[in-house]
């Protein structure tokens, strides 16, 4: 038995393609989402007129997909270490609250912004630690957003922290047209893509989120980057409170749960599987731009706004059952694939 | 075989009142393979278990390369140079091979992006084209994700991650490495092992799989109810005898010799 046998038996030839139906079902999976926007938007661009294919529109609409989807960043580093975290909406209030109120004492910006994201790194670590000690993920952030709330409307007296005007750089202000908050979601979604794909924490993290086991045995200390997950979550979830009180130039301490479905919607439209280990951040972030443009459109075609979350919803199943459809195929395609490469291997 | 790279001596596992191993001796020489066969339940597990420092023995030692070890956890094993193959192969499915081969031991850039723990990708695909090159095997890209593979391209990738983490003679333990394979991938994956015996690597196999057994070990040794009842050159062996073993028929024989 030489070497040589060995490859030609069982290998599917070094360097050769995928057969091409298979990699033109991982196009549609990977591109589904672009084509649903562009669609949309040619959609929209007719029933919407005139008021929709305008710079003014496509511009909330980046402004609002920017608040959510600083949101869906960290749900999606959540996702993909293997954990949904439920707490965001709690985390986003308190941060929210604290910094409102440091500013409302007279601290300086730079320190209340700071207090506002080390609290969603503290909330993150304490996720984290209760985590691992085997405790449901899900159920530790349900109770941690439920406290979040409690604890901020205790802070805020039960009122809206307003007038928070000092925030405005990071607000309304726009710079060369574009509110600030699109280049901070554009900043953290560059910064997470390139944390994820090209630093060794940042491969750990995928790897400890989609092999647990995997990563265990390589001699990885798994809780530190589970716990690392839920504090990138948290980081993100208060910047998105912060923002959020920036633009609305108030704190609203109760803890809106809108917030994690809107994310997760963006995070599911972008095909990220919640048993973790996998998912594309920029889709993420065009997730978050569909999700926007559907409710835009939606109102500005004079659709009942109700409409709108019926229609997220459809969307989210159909996302889903496209993605179900393709990696299903996909594998049943590379499964006789790999036949055939054996017994061309085999009669050769 | 005073040269023995791996050595247990009288190892007793007890679980309660329950006896899993009960003075078990073994020694695996230099580019061994040795099977270790049993029924369900007769200890190869355990035994496995504790080579592999996921389990501490209630009694015995341990020698590696003449040196007394205590193995604390598979860490401790792994640092002693003894690697384990899983049976569940523990692969990060959504990973190219590539990253699968480093993962743990990812090469960084140099300079300032290295010191940020920037991953040199290059490096790390050539390495591990390297390391499936010198096991003789070409599996697929390397760029190929895991969840892409067949089952004996996965478990290719999975004995190559651990012997690419041995040392100079170090010992490879591979529990079923063939179990969810078919023929022709089974014939690759003994290849694979014939290979890295030539190369000097120990390797120990549990499996249930008889002809594997036969085709690439050099000595047999069974385990029957936690003890040892037979250690012999494969060579010396026949199927019979083997299955009289593994089945306890021939148990009163050894007890009584």
């Amino acid at each position: 038995m030489t070497v040589a046998t060995i490859a030609s038996v069982h290998q599917i030839a070094r360097g050769e393609k995928l057969p091409g139906r298979v990699r033109g079902l991982i196009l549609v999976r990977d591109q589904g989402l672009l084509a649903l926007f562009i669609v949309l938007v040619i959609v929209f661009a007719f029933w919407g007129a005139p008021h929709f294919f305008t710079l003014a529109t496509g511009i909330s609409v980046l402004n609002s997909a920017a608040i959510a989807g600083i949101y869906a960043a960290g749900v999606t580093v959540g996702v993909m270490t293997g954990v949904l975290d439920l707490s965001v909406p709690g985390t986003a209030a308190l941060a929210g609250v604290v910094t409102g109120l440091l500013l409302q004492g007279g601290a300086p910006v730079p320190l209340a912004l700071l207090a506002g994201l080390a609290i969603g790194c503290v909330v993150g670590l304490v996720n984290g630690l209760i985590a691992i000690r085997g405790f449901d993920p899900l159920i530790v952030t349900i109770a941690m957003l439920s406290a979040l709330g409690g604890l901020s409307l205790l802070l805020a007296n039960d009122y809206n922290i307003s007038g928070l005007t000092q925030l405005q750089f990071m607000g309304t202000q726009t710079y060369l047209g574009i509110p600030a908050p699109v280049y901070i979601a554009v900043l953290v979604f560059a910064a997470l893509t390139v944390f994820l794909r090209y630093t060794r924490t940042g491969m750990r993290l995928l790897a400890v989120g989609g092999g647990r086991e995997a990563a265990r045995r390589v001699g990885i200390e798994v809780n530190r980057y589970r716990v690392l997950g839920f504090m990138i979550s948290g980081f993100c979830a208060a910047l998105g409170g912060i923002v959020t009180t920036a633009y609305i130039t108030t704190a609203v301490p109760s803890a809106s749960v809108g917030i994690v479905f809107s994310a997760m919607t963006a995070v599911a439209l972008a095909g990220v599987p919640f048993v973790g280990g996998r998912g594309s951040l920029p889709r993420v972030a065009l997730g978050a731009v569909v999700v926007s443009t559907i409710s835009a459109g939606l109102l500005l075609a004079k659709v009942p706004t109700d409409w709108s979350s019926i229609v997220t919803g459809a969307l989210l199943v159909g996302g889903l059952g496209l993605n179900m459809w393709t990696t299903k195929t996909t594998s049943k395609l590379l499964l006789s694939g790999g036949r055939t490469a054996a017994a061309i291997g085999r009669a050769s | 075989m005073s040269d023995a790279v791996f050595e247990l001596d009288d190892i007793s596992v007890h679980y309660g009142y329950a006896r899993a191993l009960e003075g078990v001796s073994l020694r695996v020489g230099p580019g061994e393979v040795v099977a270790l066969l049993g029924d369900n339940g007769a200890g190869k597990s355990t035994l496995l278990k504790v080579m592999s420092g996921a389990h501490r023995p209630t009694t015995g030692r341990m020698l590696v390369r003449g040196q007394p070890v205590e193995f604390r956890s598979p860490r401790d094993a792994a640092t002693a140079g003894i690697e384990m193959v899983y049976q569940d192969l523990a692969l990060v499915d959504a990973m190219d091979i590539a990253a699968n081969l480093s993962l743990g031991r990812e090469p960084l850039l140099r300079g300032p992006l290295g010191w940020l723990g920037f991953i040199n990708r290059r490096a790390m695909r050539d390495q591990s084209q390297a390391e499936l090159d010198a096991l003789g095997v070409r599996t697929a890209p390397v760029n190929r994700s895991v969840e892409m593979l067949s089952g004996g391209q996965r478990q290719v990738v999975a004995i190559a991650r651990s012997a690419a983490r041995l040392p100079e003679r170090g010992v490879l333990l591979m529990d079923e490495p063939t179990a969810a394979l078919g023929h022709e991938q089974t014939e690759l994956v003994e290849d694979l092992i014939r290979t890295l015996a030539a190369q000097g690597t120990s390797i120990v196999i549990v499996t249930h799989n008889l002809p594997l057994a036969f085709s690439v070990s050099h000595r047999t040794v069974v385990l029957n109810r936690g003890r040892k009842v037979a250690d012999a050159l494969t060579a010396d062996c026949d199927g019979d005898s083997v299955v009289s073993w593994i089945t306890g028929a021939s148990v009163q024989l050894d007890a009584a010799r």
